[in-house]
């Protein structure tokens, strides 16, 4: 199935990319994308599906979008 | 006394006259500074029901015992006064070089009173204070103003201004510093325009005196090198506060259209991505270690230094998505004095107004041209609609009427900060709940509502997590007067304030000290705001009424169909109250009161209002 992955903020320069459409077998967790995008998992972090905070251990489905952003506190 | 110089500057324009007065430790110890000197004074000198824009008013700089000091982002001083665009306590805080040469000219606070017989530029040097003509940038712009201080005292001095909508008592009017700092949305620049006070210029030579002088030095130093480079490691200053442009739009918080959308397809335009690609220069206050003022190239070529509010809100809240043209109108709110963010939900409120039949004329949300006139028409209180507009969006939603209040975007007069709340109960509550009108400077409760607990949610872990914040955020870093970004955004530990607090002062305070000066610090405010509307009602913390009104809620997207209840926010509203000791009208007991140390303040209250 096909969702498509999107960094905020400087976890673009850390990670290397801004938004990007993977290729994932069904089953696939919101966690699971953590690793295939090459995450660091320490750094905190905020993970949303479809505009909704989610669980690790959420499976995801075809056309998905999961945002992984710092955890930003509002200036 | 270490940790402050222990005098207060004050200057009367009316008789172009001034003292310097001495303050006790007591007062010290129960204020510390910035808001809450600036609270205590204006509650204590200003009778209830002047004119916030008339020479009874007092315009107070405020500063901390860490102000001014090298150590993290210490540059800030904190303007206040009775706000012209509510009518209650209202302050501000901008990143100055005042905060340093004012504390080293001797003085912990300025208090200007009185009324200039003409435009009036103040000059402090150390004991000698002079009054001196401003007539030649009267009716100019803060960058102009700024340019004529420069040339005449360096760029070393301290400097505050105002521009054409403070001159002409623009009710959302900034006190405006530096190449692009601003503070005191609640009016302050209109305060300073009222007395004819174009300028305040300090220049300090003295030492502050503080307990352990290396001590600090050497914390200070050590501590604004680790910052800075925690703020490399992590890269938060590549898009500064405009980071979280995308992340709004990603989870439905973004104002778009007067907030009556939460995202937009184009919000990218206008993101940090952008922003960083476009960026020429980067600017910060006074000994920061995270430089957040991001400059780019307005589309008229002019500099324009920008971050997420001014973005959020003359950008996608006005349907704008061309970057160089939101930078013109924060250029141009900067240059005039206008507050971005009034400014933004002044003009979208009308593209709404006219939208819905309630106001008449040819603006529309997209317009960047019309968003430019408009705003040089507010600046100069131009014709019926620039007169109107520059009251702000609730004076002129009753003007325009029709129901036009509901989607006036303010809490207590003063319009929302650039997060988009019609379904995010904590942080409408945040808003709700702000001493001086809706401002996200007190809370910010976002991530954690969406990390922690549920967004469904209204229950008393939001309220809790409210107060925590506003305990650090409202109380600790706006009277100890230091930036809070080290902090919140990279994490900077909480417990190095105290660490610098008792190296300057020669104490041994925990944290745990600070929070009850934050809690009487915020009763305090609110029995200002009773003696200034005696029957008050818990209605005056509420978020604007389309927030709860499921016309308005989204048809698609995170939140499609959702929206604020009323029911229940009056429940979190109320588990507000009940953990801050307040009535069922959101005002401190008499019991809270008396805890606080604040009896004799609630004795003055009484003559205006009841307690219960």
């Amino acid at each position: 199935m096909r969702i498509t992955v999107k960094l905020i903020g400087p976890f673009i320069q850390a990670f290397g990319f801004s938004e990007k459409e993977l290729d994932v077998p069904s089953g696939t967790t919101a966690d699971s994308v953590l690793d295939l995008v090459a995450v660091d998992r320490s750094r905190p972090k905020i993970v949303t599906r479809n505009g909704r905070a989610v669980a690790p251990g959420e499976e995801l489905r075809e056309g998905d979008r999961l945002v992984i952003s710092p955890i930003y506190s509002g200036g | 006394m270490n940790g402050w110089t222990g005098h207060i500057l004050r200057v009367d324009l009316t008789s172009k006259t001034f003292k310097k007065e001495t303050f006790t430790e007591e007062f010290a110890l129960k204020w510390i500074g910035g808001r809450g000197f600036a609270a205590k004074i204006l509650y204590d000198e200003l009778k209830p029901g002047i004119d916030p824009l008339g020479p009874e008013n007092k315009f107070i700089v405020a500063l901390g015992p860490i102000a001014g000091i090298p150590a993290p982002n210490t540059g800030k001083a904190v303007v206040a006064g009775k706000s012209p665009m509510t009518g209650g306590y209202g302050d501000g805080n901008l990143g100055t070089r005042v905060a340093e040469h004012l504390r080293k000219a001797g003085y912990d606070a300025l208090i200007v009173e009185g009324k200039a017989d003409r435009p009036t530029m103040l000059y402090i040097e150390d004991d000698k204070v002079e009054f001196l003509p401003a007539d030649a940038v009267w009716g100019q712009g803060t960058y102009e103003t700024n340019d004529w201080i420069y040339a005449k005292y360096g760029k070393g001095v301290g400097v505050i201004n105002i521009g054409q909508a403070g001159e002409n008592l623009v009710r959302y009017a900034v006190v405006r510093s530096l190449e692009g700092r601003a503070g005191g949305r609640t009016g302050m620049g209109a305060v300073m325009g009222s007395k004819l006070l174009k300028a305040v210029v300090v220049k300090g030579s003295k030492p502050i005196p503080q307990a352990d002088a290396a001590g600090m030095k050497k914390a200070g130093h050590d501590d604004l090198r680790e910052v800075h480079r925690i703020d490399k490691e992590t890269g938060w200053s590549i898009q500064s506060t405009n980071g979280v442009l995308a992340w709004c739009n990603e989870v439905a918080a973004l104002p778009v259209r007067n907030f009556r959308k939460t995202h937009h397809p184009d919000a990218w335009k206008v993101d940090g991505e952008r922003l960083n690609d476009a960026r020429i220069a980067t600017y910060g206050c006074p000994n920061c270690t995270m430089r957040c003022g991001i400059t780019i190239h307005d589309d008229e070529g002019r500099e324009s230094e920008l971050d997420y509010e001014n973005i959020g809100l003359l950008g996608p809240n006005l349907e704008i998505f061309d970057l160089p043209e939101v930078g013109a109108l924060n250029y141009l709110c900067d240059d005039y004095g206008i507050d971005t963010m009034s400014g933004g939900c002044v003009l979208s409120f009308y593209a709404d107004a006219i939208e819905h039949g309630a106001a008449t004329g040819d603006y529309r949300f997209g317009d960047a041209a019309g968003s430019k006139k408009l705003l040089g028409m507010i600046a100069r209180r131009e014709g019926e609609i620039g007169d109107l507009l520059a009251e702000g969006t609730l004076r002129a939603a009753l003007k325009f009427g029709r129901g036009s209040e509901a989607y006036a975007m303010q809490v207590k007069g003063l319009e929302v900060a650039a997060y988009n709340c019609k379904f995010i109960p904590g942080m409408a509550l945040a808003f709700g709940v702000s001493p001086i009108g809706a401002h996200h400077k007190e809370s910010w409760v976002i991530t954690f509502e969406l990390k922690s607990t549920s967004r469904e949610s209204y229950g008393r872990e939001k309220a809790q997590k409210v107060i925590e914040l506003q305990r650090i955020r409202g109380g600790l870093f706006e009277y100890i007067v230091a930036c809070r970004f080290p902090w919140i955004e990279v994490g900077w530990d909480l417990e190095n304030y105290p660490k610098y607090f008792n190296l300057v002062s020669g104490l041994n305070w925990t944290l745990d000290d600070f929070w009850t000066v934050s809690d009487r610090i915020y009763s305090l405010i609110k029995l200002f705001w009773l003696r200034e509307y005696p029957q008050t009602d818990r209605k005056l913390d509420y978020p604007p009424a389309v927030w709860f009104d499921p016309a308005n809620a989204d048809t698609e997207g995170p939140i499609a169909g959702k929206v604020l209840e009323y029911d229940k926010y009056d429940g979190l509203l109320q588990h507000y109250y009940d953990i801050r000791g307040y009535d069922k009208r959101g005002i401190p007991t008499r019991a809270t009161l008396e805890r606080l140390g604040l009896a004799e303040e609630a004795r003055a209250a009484e003559k205006f209002g009841s307690l219960t």
